[in-house]
């Protein structure tokens, strides 16, 4: 027998092997029967020194197991990656997560400092004279405000400092929306006309309150 | 060196369905086990018993070994759980009951001695490993014997047996190896030839 072999064998049975040569001898192991035999000798040998009393060394337990167990399926169906696998997976899989974290981070300071000056009109604020003018008491409305704005405190600007205008985000979505699904993609437009519309209710009962107040 | 590397290579490879990783872990440790499991029966046949079906449970609950412990302490575990419930089923047994009142420690010992009457070759074979391993340790020159004795016997990893002997750890490597190969050709004798016959190692 191979010299070299048997002495990775003792080693590796001392769990004093590196772990890649361990991976291949465990494969050799389980396969190779006088190896096997060798392995076991080593076992009853480190019993007798020990002075293992009332244990019989020649006890055929490992052909008993055998047979019990030769009847069962292999454990196959659990797919779980060797040592030098895992030891692959452990060192880079912090640090690609860590890097795609700190790679979406970047993108994202960067696209929101391009958007930087924020002066559009809101798309709120862009539907809101046309739903109003569509709306029965519209031209009122337009009058108590027109008469309104002359004396109580001049109504808050309709353009509120936004990070992103909501007509570019809902560009935005509507042109990327083959990577969501339909409800996300109507629930984000939703939100975005509902922020838009709230952030206008705010300002018109000011108009109504004033009007009242006449 | 980490710990149960070799052995977690070889739990890895049965939890990838190789069940001729198994016999080897079970080839490993078989006597520690009995051993361990005579603390709670005291029959020997009854020990093997039980670390054969500790064994059979290590080998089913496999798939939910980790190697977040080590592979004997894991074993371990289960050996001693198997030992504790198979005292426990005797001792409700109404048979074992009646003899445990009577004489405990002598029911065993007859348990005991009935069993191994059944294979007196066996208890030859045993005495004859033993003496054979024995005479070849004796035989080593001294720096391999105390290698070998350090590690088995103390437990000590290469690097500590390395320190104690104050030689490099390679040396230590090759010197147990040595030892365990003088050894290993007069025991392969004894398993091979002359009283092997009975019965085969494992």
């Amino acid at each position: 027998m191979n010299e070299e072999l048997d002495s990775q064998l003792s080693a590796m049975f001392d769990d004093e092997l590196p772990p890649q040569e361990c991976e291949l001898l465990a494969r050799r192991l389980s396969r190779d029967e006088l190896l096997k035999a060798r392995w076991g000798r080593y076992a009853v040998v480190g019993a007798v020194i020990r002075a293992e009393r009332g244990v019989r060394l020649n006890a055929p337990l490992a052909g008993l197991v055998n047979a019990a167990l030769s009847a069962e399926p292999a454990l196959g169906a659990h797919a779980v990656p060797s040592l030098a696998q895992q030891a692959r997976l452990r060192w880079w899989q912090p640090l690609a997560g860590g890097a795609v974290a700190a790679g979406v981070a970047a993108l994202s300071v960067l696209w929101l400092r391009a958007q930087a000056p924020l002066t559009v009109t809101p798309l709120a604020a862009q539907r809101l004279p046309a739903t109003l003018s569509a709306a029965p008491g519209a031209v009122a409305l337009k009058a108590v405000d027109a008469g309104a704005a002359s004396y109580v405190t001049p109504p808050a600007p309709l353009v509120r400092p936004m990070l992103v205008p909501s007509t570019q985000l809902a560009n935005y979505v509507v042109a990327h929306s083959m990577f969501s699904s339909p409800v996300t993609r109507r629930n984000l437009l939703s939100s975005f006309i509902t922020s838009e519309q709230a952030a206008a209710e705010a300002e018109a009962p000011q108009v109504d309150v004033q009007s009242n107040a006449r | 060196m980490s710990a149960d590397v070799s052995d977690l290579s070889l739990v890895r490879r049965v939890q990838r369905g190789d069940k001729g990783a198994f016999d080897a872990l079970v080839l490993k440790y078989q006597h520690k086990l009995v051993k361990l499991v005579m603390r709670y029966v005291r029959n020997p046949a009854e020990a093997e018993d039980i670390a054969q079906e500790a064994f059979i449970k290590a080998y089913r609950a496999l798939p939910q070994f980790r190697g977040d412990s080590a592979f004997y302490t894991w074993l371990y575990r289960i050996a001693i759980n198997t030992a504790k419930n198979a005292v426990v089923s005797r001792d409700r047994s109404p048979i074992d009951y009646e003899l445990d009142r009577n004489s405990h420690d002598e029911s065993y010992e007859m348990q005991g001695r009935m069993k191994d009457a059944e294979t007196p070759e066996g208890l030859v074979l045993t005495d004859e490993i033993r003496s054979t391993v024995n005479a070849a340790i004796d035989a080593l020159p001294e720096d391999l014997r105390t290698a070998i004795v350090l590690r088995e016997l103390e437990g000590l990893s290469y690097e500590e047996i390395a320190a104690a002997m104050d030689c490099p750890v390679g040396t230590v490597r090759s010197r147990i190896f040595r030892a365990r190969e003088a050894i290993d050709r007069r025991l392969r004798e004894v398993f091979e030839g002359g009283l092997g016959r009975a019965e085969e190692l494992g």
